[in-house]
Parts: C-alpha cells; structure tokens; sequence
C-alpha cells in the first residue's frame, strides 16, 4: 500500500502526542467500517443516547372464539416504545447531536413479573462535521434512524436523508376453532378465512399506523421497512404485529445531486 | 385496564371501535370470498400510488441507490396471506396455499398500479390451530420508470439488488414455483429397513425416495411452465416417517420444493467485467445476496400429517 498515514496518527504511533484530550472522548457502539463510512457522510460522533422503560403492560380480555385487537395491549407496546425512543432524543438534544444512527430498539421481559417488560433505545449521536443544520428533522430536533452507518451513508448517496424511525403494533387476538367446525373439514383442504382475515386486519393496522407516523414527519418515504410478529409475554393465540422503518426525505442541497456517484454493480464470487 | 372497569358498561368510544372493527372485519372476509382486495388495503395502496401517502420499501438504502439508477420506483408495502386447513394432505396444501397467496399478492400490486412486486419473503406464524399453516407472502410493489402499470405485475422473490442484476443479464425473475409430492409405503413382507442385516441398500426406501422426488420436480415444472422457462430453486425440503400400526410398518415420505421462477433469454451476453472490489459492509453482505427469503422452512423435522 502506497498510501501516506496522516501526521497527526504517526505521531501517536511514535508516542509523541498523548492520548489525554482536552477536548472530551465521544462513546459510541460503531464498528470500525460504521465509524469510517459515518464519516466519510459527513458526520461526527458525539456520544451514545440511551432512553428505557420499564412498563406494566395491562391485561386485556379477548373473547375465546373471537378475532379482535386488543387495544389495551397495542397501546401499552406504543406508549412503552414512544417513551424509551422520546428519552434517548432528549439525551440527544440535550448533547447537541444532529442526529441519532444506528437506533436499536429491544424488548426485555423481567423475570418476576410477567407483565413487565423493559424497553431499551440505544444509539449513537452523531453532529454534520461542517454544523448544516438541514439534516434535522422537522420539528429542528435531533433525526433518528435505525439504518446502520453503512446504511445511513449508503442512503445520503442514494440522494435521501433520514427524518425519524417510525412504527406501528396491533397486538392482536386470532380467534380459537370450535370443535365442530374443525370436524367438517376432515378429508379436504380448505382455506381458514377467519385465520386469514385475522391476518390481514392485524398486519394492515401495523402498516397504516406506520404510514401515519410517516405522514406525521413529514416525509416521503419508509425505506428498510420489516413487518414481523411476536408474542411478547401474552397467550398462545395473541401476537403482535409490528412494523418498523426509517421515514425518509430527499436531500435538497445538503449533498447535490450531481456528486452522487453511480453504483457498480458486483456479482460476488464468495459464496 | 383496571380490575374494577370489568363491571362499566364500554364507553361511546369503545363501542364505536367496536363497530368500526366489526365493519372491517366482514369486509375483509367479503373480499376474500370475491377474490378482491379489502377496502382498507385498497385505499392504502391507491393513496400511496398518487403520492398522497408516503412510500413504503422494505428496500435497504444501498437499494435505493440501485432503485434510483435503475429507475426503479417503491410505492408500498403489499402482503397475501392463506390460511389452510389440510384435512386432505399436508403436503399437498403447500402448493394450493402458495398458490393462492401468490393470486392475492398480485392483486394487490395491481391495486398499487406497480410493475413488480420485489423482495417477496415467505413466512409463516406458528399458532397452534391444529392441523393447519399459514401462508403469507410479504413484499414491496414498485414502478418502472416510463412504464405503464402492468395488469400482471411480476413477482420476485429476490431482493431488489439481485433482481437488477438479473435484469441487466436480461433474465426476468417471476414468481414462484411450488413442486410437493407424498408417498405412503406399506411394508408388507417387513423387509423395508433391512435393519438387522448390516451392510445393505434398503431398497424399497430408496424407491420410495426416488418415486416421490421425481414426481415433486415434476409437478415443479409443470407449476413452473407458464411463468417462466427455468427456475432457481432455493427451498428443499423433505422428510421420512416411520410409523407402526398393527405391528405392520409404514414409511411417509414427502418432498417440498419452492423455487423462483425465471424468465431467461439463452446465450444472452451479461455486460459486465470481473474487478475485485472491497466491500465495506460489516457481517453479512447484501452484496451476496445471502439474506435469507423465507422463514417457513426452517426445521426440517417438523410434525404433521400428509
């Protein structure tokens, strides 16, 4: 390799510059390609955001052989997440950050209670290296994203910049089978419409409830959206649908147009 | 919800909520029954395809550079799904519920005015109802720029990157194919395990085996013909039971295989040159395009019936 190491870190190699800066230190849960490539979009990282709840998630009764929200429930999984993710934007703010990258969000089940569960908001600020203060996001608070730092340049070069991680759960009850109706299908394949409308009316309340969210921002877009199931600490035949992204809008000047390079495309020879 | 509240009448606002969801619930059943799509999903996809909404991609954002290069245009998140009861054969559902989701999937992008459904996942909730399995396809409909909306949107199950790929090769991804096969073998003479024997083919078994592979590509071929003239098959699965009734042994074997179908042009020339290239990605890569499509499959013991 041809390439010059910068002054500044041969001179901490040779030990000439101490390791004290007056400056601070920056926390941050980056791996070292995510550090490089954060910065290379322009970025510094300032310190880790951290915003928790715990929650008493309510009990809700749902008819045995019915389809139906339970809305007690879908509301306890909003408001839990709202307040973790509202916490760790405080800190955020609080530190100046421009932005938050690489949001993780998890659910904890405490083990003496059942119905308490331990929502968790993890993610690195980062501030525009040249203080542009065009990539916050519409209320002039700090954006927030669960894109990676790859993802999160990958996206600045894509032309789109992120706003705010939006969500949406429908924690949804799938009614039971009686006997008898399960008896009259013995010998045939036949479709369960119940199952499938149960299905669809979840998932579609998950969806619109994140495109709300979205329109709410401001935005144009969701982009790395992942709609999945869970069943958090709830009996067998209730789960949560959740849907979960990062709103997104173009970029107008912050990066023009004309320097984002083409992609290559690469066929990969590893398996 | 407190312990007390179990005794109130429900206030105006829930009874309404109630209605509502009543109201939602019969016409999603009607629109399955007339095979259309239900209103609620109907309005979402038409508001997200005049731009009234916003998009919805499940696409990554090194996606969308590919999107924006190869003007490609997300519109929303469409979604099938059926529910099947196999009382006739387990096996067999496999195709009939694919099938039937893959009908519904399209619907769907139809409604969104797309060209393309990308990044079509497979899954399937596990809840105990018995004897049953849901099918549901998950994907991201989108538009090709100066393209009129197709009255057949394509469906593939590759992730927008290697759907592009696949374009510039000239191959068009289609849809999936879905070959499944049973067989029941009675071991009359109990000779089918040989297993006291030591060194020795069982050979009853590797016919059975045989037989029930050859007619699952089969039926692969035959479920493939009119989407495509190939497939890419990505999910095998099969199994072997040995069961004993009246101290007589019977051995089940079923083979499943769930494939992409591909609309390609032989010989057509791919443009581009081999360079190295190092890729910045920690862990794994969507450049290799590992991502797995599909969480339907994933014991290879699974209990069940025919």
């Amino acid at each position: 390799m041809t390439s010059e190491i910068p002054l500044h870190a041969k001179q901490r190699l040779k030990g000439l510059r101490s390791g004290v800066h007056s400056s601070g230190v920056f926390t941050s849960d980056f791996s070292v390609n995510e550090f490089l490539l954060v910065r290379k979009a322009g970025f510094e990282p300032i310190g880790l955001c951290v915003g928790s709840c715990v929650y008493h998630v309510g009990i809700q009764y749902a008819s045995w052989n019915k389809n139906q929200e339970l809305d007690v429930l879908s509301k306890a999984m909003y408001h839990s997440r709202e307040l973790a993710l509202s916490r760790m934007r405080a800190e955020a703010t609080a530190m100046g950050a421009d932005g938050i990258v690489g949001v993780k969000l998890s659910i904890k089940r405490l083990e003496w209670d059942e119905h308490l569960l331990e929502f968790i908001a993890i993610g690195t600020g980062v501030v525009h290296g040249e203080g542009h203060k065009g990539f916050r996001a519409h209320d002039g608070g700090p954006f927030t994203s669960d894109l990676s730092g790859q993802d999160f340049w990958s996206l600045l070069h894509a032309g789109y910049r992120p706003v705010e991680m939006v969500m949406g759960s429908c924690v949804y009850h799938v009614a039971h089978r009686g006997v008898l109706a399960s008896l009259g299908n013995i010998g045939r394949n036949v479709e369960l419409e119940n199952f499938t409308s149960a299905m669809y009316e979840a998932r579609e309340i998950a969806i619109d409830r994140m495109q709300a969210e979205a329109g709410a921002a401001k935005a144009e877009g969701v982009v790395g959206v992942d709609i999945h199931e869970g069943s958090h600490v709830w009996k067998p035949h209730v789960i949560e649908f959740f849907a979960i992204g990062t709103a997104v809008l173009p970029l107008e000047q912050e990066i023009a147009p004309e320097k984002i390079a083409d992609p290559i495309m690469v066929l990969s020879v590893n398996d | 919800m407190g312990f007390f509240d179990l005794f109130k009448g429900p206030s105006a606002e829930t009874l309404a909520a109630q209605q509502e969801g009543e109201a939602r619930r019969a016409d999603i059943l009607l629109a399955l029954h007339n095979g259309t799509v239900p209103t609620r999903v109907q309005r979402r996809l038409e508001g997200a395809r005049s731009g009234k909404l916003p998009w919805i991609a499940t696409l990554t954002p090194a996606e969308l550079i590919a999107v924006r290069s190869h003007g490609i245009k997300p519109i929303a998140s469409v979604s099938a799904t059926c529910w099947l009861h196999h009382g006739w054969s387990w096996t067999e559902g496999h195709q009939q519920g694919w099938e039937m989701a893959l009908r519904r999937l399209r619907d769907e992008a139809v409604a969104a005015g797309a060209n393309a459904v990308l990044d079509v996942k497979m899954r399937t909730i596990r809840l105990p109802v018995e004897e049953s399995m849901d099918f549901t396809l998950i994907g991201t409909a989108v538009s090709v720029a100066d393209m009129p909306p197709s009255p057949e949107p394509i469906v593939a199950t590759v992730p927008t990157l290697e759907f592009v790929k696949l374009l510039e090769a000239d191959v068009v991804p289609t849809g999936l194919a879905v070959g499944a096969a049973y067989e029941w073998l009675v071991d009359w003479q109990g000779n089918a395990a040989r297993a006291w024997m030591g060194n020795i083919e069982a050979k009853k078994l590797s016919q059975l085996w045989n037989r029930v592979r050859h007619r699952s590509y089969f039926e692969l071929k035959k479920n493939a013909r009119s989407r495509g003239n190939g497939v890419l098959a990505h999910i095998d699965f099969s199994q072997m039971f040995e069961v004993e009734q009246n101290e007589r042994k019977r051995y089940l074997a079923r083979h499943i295989i769930v494939a992409t179908t591909v609309d390609a042009r032989p010989g057509a020339p791919f443009p581009h040159e081999i360079k190295m290239a190092v890729d910045m990605h920690a862990g794994a890569t969507p450049l290799t395009g590992t991502n797995r499509h599909h969480q339907s499959y994933e014991l290879n013991d699974e209990e069940g019936a025919i």
